[in-house]
């Protein structure tokens, strides 16, 4: 058990280095953390910019009609040090979205977590959120 | 037991796919053992002519209480285990009985016993940073964010010691600050014209670097002007600014920042904000004003 806790130490030791996860704004002049929204579409456009990356995905409804949605997340260096590259999420990938919706009920989400559907794997949005700020 | 192998997973995935990304060097002239790790409680290197040498990547290694706004993420987050995957940013140091109360990003003062306080100028102007959330924030509008927002920055930051200079190069937001250590003295307050960074001037005492910051744009220049904390406590015109680094060991930052500023605050208050070396990195490209849509999106412009 103790070689496990030094094996997380040494994990979490890790991290410590390599991920000083960032955002930028004042997250609530433009979000609401009391309004969490969980929604699984396909990518219609990727902005690998500062200061946020933003995402758009296409979400079918239950009427069948479909919505576009806009997420923010954190600016590229803070994504590429938790674990992102501008190639981690395709325009035809199928994702599902972790995020807190803007204020003005527009149809923009600041993005928590992101899993792709082909890998089951969950990335962080280094969002104002996950960092706190 | 699971849950934290699940992390371990998580963690390790992340750590390989971050070398895929950026190039990885191990970096020369840094004490480490067998294993390659970092000997962060080696004695702090020393330039050629004594004194020790600040340089290297920095990040900062105290956490923030979560504030209020995002209280409800924060109980999210605890339930799972990506909570503990995200959180620990960084690894804090144990306390320390000599440090003044330690700053925190979103309201400095929040650990001084009884808080800052304010004028009742300052008070008003605080009051309306944060009845518009905030919004005018420099770090919201990709500008200099002012000496402690960037000293506390998640992003890192590379400080570059020369004899008579000493460069401090932020990743965020692209700030570069200038502290002269070539013996000039300040200039007179309000002459030169106030500046974002303000001027910057700094002598060694034993092995402390005292740098003291004049000129400076406080919030009488305009929205963005004068902010020590995402809450928008000001600093005004008037302020100076005394900074006392140390480096005790090869892995610790010390600074101890005082805040003298009668017409914002009652009397002059000193904070600690500790760093932690960053070895292996480089500060990362971003160029904030690329794609600023947030007053757009905001309504604002």
């Amino acid at each position: 058990m103790n070689t496990f806790r030094h094996l997380i130490a040494a994990v979490l030791g890790l991290l410590v280095a390599s991920a000083p996860v960032l955002a930028h704004h004042s997250f609530a002049a433009e979000f609401d953390a009391s309004k969490p929204l969980k929604l699984t579409g396909t990518v219609t456009k990727l902005e690998w910019t500062n200061p946020h990356t933003w995402f758009f995905i296409d979400v079918k409804g239950e009427d069948g009609k479909i919505t576009n949605w806009g997420f923010e997340m954190g600016s590229p260096n803070g994504l590429m040090r938790a674990g992102w590259t501008r190639n981690s999420m395709k325009v035809g990938d199928t994702v599902t979205v972790e995020a807190s919706r803007a204020k003005d009920g527009s149809n923009n989400a600041n993005a928590r977590t992101v899993t792709l559907a082909s890998t089951g794997k969950t990335l962080f949005a280094a969002s104002s959120q996950t960092e706190g700020r | 037991m699971k849950a934290a192998i699940v992390v371990i997973a998580i963690t390790v995935s992340f750590a390989v796919s971050l070398s895929a990304q950026w190039p990885k060097y191990s970096e020369p002239g840094i004490p480490r053992d067998a294993q390659g790790q970092v000997l962060m409680d080696a004695p702090a290197p020393r330039t050629p002519d004594g004194k020790p040498d600040l340089t290297g990547d920095w990040l900062r290694a105290d956490r923030d209480p979560r504030p209020p706004e995002l209280s409800g993420i924060a109980a999210e987050q605890g339930r799972g285990s990506r909570a503990v995957v995200v959180e620990p940013q960084v690894q804090q140091f144990p306390a320390d009985a000599d440090s003044p109360p330690l700053a925190t990003f979103w309201d400095i003062g929040t650990n001084v016993p009884g808080g800052v306080t304010l004028t009742p100028w300052a008070a008003d102007v605080k009051k309306k940073r944060m009845a518009i959330d905030s919004r005018e924030n420099p770090d919201a509008n990709c500008l200099p964010m002012g000496i402690t927002q960037f000293h506390m920055q998640p992003q890192p930051r590379k400080i570059v010691q020369t004899p008579n200079l000493i460069v401090i190069l932020y990743e965020a937001n692209y700030g570069t600050r200038y502290i002269y250590t070539d013996g000039r003295k300040l200039p007179p307050q309000g002459d030169p014209q106030p500046w974002w960074y303000g001027y910057s001037v700094g002598r060694w005492e034993g092995d402390t670097l005292v740098v003291e910051t004049n000129n400076l744009r406080g919030a009488e220049s305009g929205p963005s002007d004068g902010w020590l904390d995402v809450r928008g406590t000001p600093y005004s015109d008037q302020a100076t600014f005394v900074e006392r680094f140390r480096r005790p060991t090869f892995g610790k930052l010390e600074i101890n920042v005082t805040v003298n500023d009668p017409k914002s605050f009652e009397k002059p208050f000193t904070v600690r904000i500790n760093q932690r070396f960053l070895a292996d990195e480089e500060p990362i490209e971003a160029v904030c004003n690329e794609n600023q849509q947030f007053r757009v999106r905001i309504k604002v412009d």
